[in-house]
């Protein structure tokens, strides 16, 4: 079986040869502190995917901002750094470039105004960088491919939560809620117009998405605002979608989600990605409370990882059945971090292959 | 007065919130029951209610951004009025961590619920919390930890707390924290969300 076969029989519930082998990455200081990536000078994700042999998964499409905000340092500390950075926030950042998520200060986005000089500096529709040479893709990406191909559909709220930081956004709903549902339209309408380039042309497997709108206690934006202003937008493009054959649509959002989940369901959204552990639960309770109108990529807990062959064993064990049902990838619930000692983590690849059917 | 003004904070009015503590206090009503009856009780309610998982983050943002405003009319006078915080508690994200989200919510909640508190920001080392604590003479600690890799900064602080100032309560809490990690490393609580760190705090206090 093809990396393509396989992807979409699981995905879709059908026979497959052995589980598709994917994960979703590593923190930057991994690269520095497992040897096998230090030693075998690997720096990024994908390297480390070609190194420890992973099924081959492709994923097209950046849409967002541009231009961005050029990056500026505005001040510095001994070991902090203050600056613009490209999504226009003002942030204080380690210098030592350890792993953490930037304090952010203050956004470029607080009033409709500021809003409306981003919009016309940063999101216009003729800009041309966002025409795509849809020839090349189809060059690089033929229709005979061996690899699942998936087709970005960005971020309805996630990205705007990004830019005017998470209490911005809070507070932005109550005193300014057209200046949020615009930028909303404005991420939809960037989506659609390069949906409206690629989906006829490109035989994509699934979409996928991207939120992050989502925390350990629950939505970080108000469901009435989600209900009203983000579903229907998430409906328009899983329209087009669908239109083109593409039913399997996964959103990266962290966090506990389970809130939100029927309205994703309702929209087109069917697959959640990486689903934190700790956030949102083992991935049995909601496959099995959705059953297959649900899938799940992720859902192992890093957690286990971090405590050795045991836990890790015992939680492997806990996923088999959802494997064998089928629409359901296991990976780590998120970049693995640091602290999961490198012995640990090869000793889980090596079981999940093992047990899932990837060691020939 | 009462039920109107912790309406406004329930459901985030600030303007509303601001022009009745404004008309209460012109009408003679005592500070400190402005405060308790209505401004402490709206944000219990949205306390409990977080709980519930009936609101989350956002409405316990722009509830607490309501409280703020109310208090910075309020302040003076229940400074004159001699009126005192329950107690105090020195809030922080721990070393190495730059999230503050976790611990600003907490920072709201433990205002809204009377308590003066100081907040010593993002990647604060062991020592800045126990200065803190000493030059405060906080009786509640709070440490604040996003990352699974920032989370062991958590023990060390702790221990640093307690030697300096063995009479204060240490709270922990965040997204990869447990209860029985905050066992683990002498934690005298566990708060699960911001509203539930409110109630730990004023159980250790008695």
């Amino acid at each position: 079986m093809t990396d393509r076969e396989r992807f979409n029989n699981q995905m879709h519930y059908r026979p497959v040869d052995r589980c598709f082998n994917m994960e979703f990455g590593y923190w930057n200081e991994n690269f520095r502190v497992w040897p096998m990536f230090r030693e075998n000078e690997i720096t990024s994700n994908g390297q480390a995917d070609a190194f420890l042999n992973f099924d081959k998964n492709v994923n097209l499409g950046t849409v967002w901002m541009w231009p961005l905000f050029e990056e500026k340092t505005i001040s510095e500390t001994v070991d902090k750094r203050v600056m613009i950075n490209k999504e226009g926030l003002l942030a204080e950042v380690p210098k030592d470039g350890h792993d953490t998520i930037a304090h952010f200060i203050k956004s470029s986005v607080v009033t409709p105004d500021d809003w409306k000089k981003v919009k016309e500096e940063r999101f216009r529709r003729d800009d041309l960088k966002r025409q795509i040479d849809v020839e090349a893709w189809q060059k690089r990406h033929p229709r005979d491919r061996t690899y699942p191909l998936g087709v970005s559909c960005g971020s309805m709220i996630g990205k705007v939560r990004n830019v005017l930081t998470l209490e911005g956004l809070a507070y932005a709903v109550y005193d300014y809620p057209d200046m949020v549902e615009d930028m909303v339209e404005t991420c939809c309408v960037l989506i659609e117009d390069f949906l409206d380039q690629v989906l006829p042309h490109l035989d994509f497997d699934y979409a996928s998405g991207w939120e992050d709108i989502a925390a350990k206690n629950g939505p970080l934006v108000t469901m009435d605002f989600f209900k009203s202003v983000v579903v229907p937008r998430y409906k328009r493009i899983n329209a087009k979608l669908k239109a083109h054959g593409i039913d399997i649509w996964y959103t990266d959002c962290d966090g506990d989600v389970r809130k939100m989940l029927p309205y994703f369901l309702e929209s087109g959204i069917n697959c959640l990605f990486p689903f934190e552990v700790n956030c949102g639960g083992h991935p049995t309770h909601l496959l099995d409370e959705y059953g297959k109108d649900l899938r799940i990529m992720g859902g192992i807990d890093k957690m286990a990882l971090a405590r050795g062959p045991e836990e890790i064993k015992k939680y492997l064990k806990s996923v088999e059945r959802l494997v064998e049902r089928g629409g359901y990838i296991p990976f780590c619930d998120h970049r693995c971090p640091p602290d999961v000692k490198q012995d640990y983590y090869l000793y889980y690849l090596d079981l999940k292959e093992q047990m899932f059917g990837m060691k020939g | 007065m009462a039920k109107s003004l912790s309406e406004c904070i329930i459901k985030g009015d600030h303007a509303g919130a601001v022009a009745i503590v404004k008309d209460a206090l012109d009408e003679g009503t005592s500070a400190k029951a402005i405060l308790n009856d209505g401004l402490i009780a709206g944000m219990a309610v949205v306390g409990e209610r977080f709980k519930r998982n009936e609101v989350y983050i956002p409405e316990v943002l722009i509830s607490a951004r309501a409280m703020k405003m109310a208090m910075e009319v309020l302040a003076p006078r229940l400074a004159e009025a001699g009126v005192e915080p329950i107690a105090k508690a020195v809030i922080g994200t721990v070393q190495g961590d730059l999230h503050d989200i976790g611990k600003n919510l907490v920072v709201m909640m433990l205002k809204g619920a009377g308590f003066e508190v100081i907040d010593i920001g993002v990647d604060a080392r062991p020592p800045a919390f126990v200065n803190a604590v000493k030059t405060t003479g906080a009786q509640i600690v709070g440490l604040s930890a996003l990352l699974t890799t920032t989370m062991p900064a958590m023990e060390g602080t702790i221990r640093a707390i307690k030697e300096a100032c063995p009479d204060v309560k240490a709270i922990v809490g965040g997204a990869p924290v447990t209860a029985d990690y905050a066992r683990r490393i002498g934690a005298d609580g566990y708060g699960a969300d911001a509203a539930s760190a409110v109630d730990v705090a004023k159980g250790l206090l008695s």
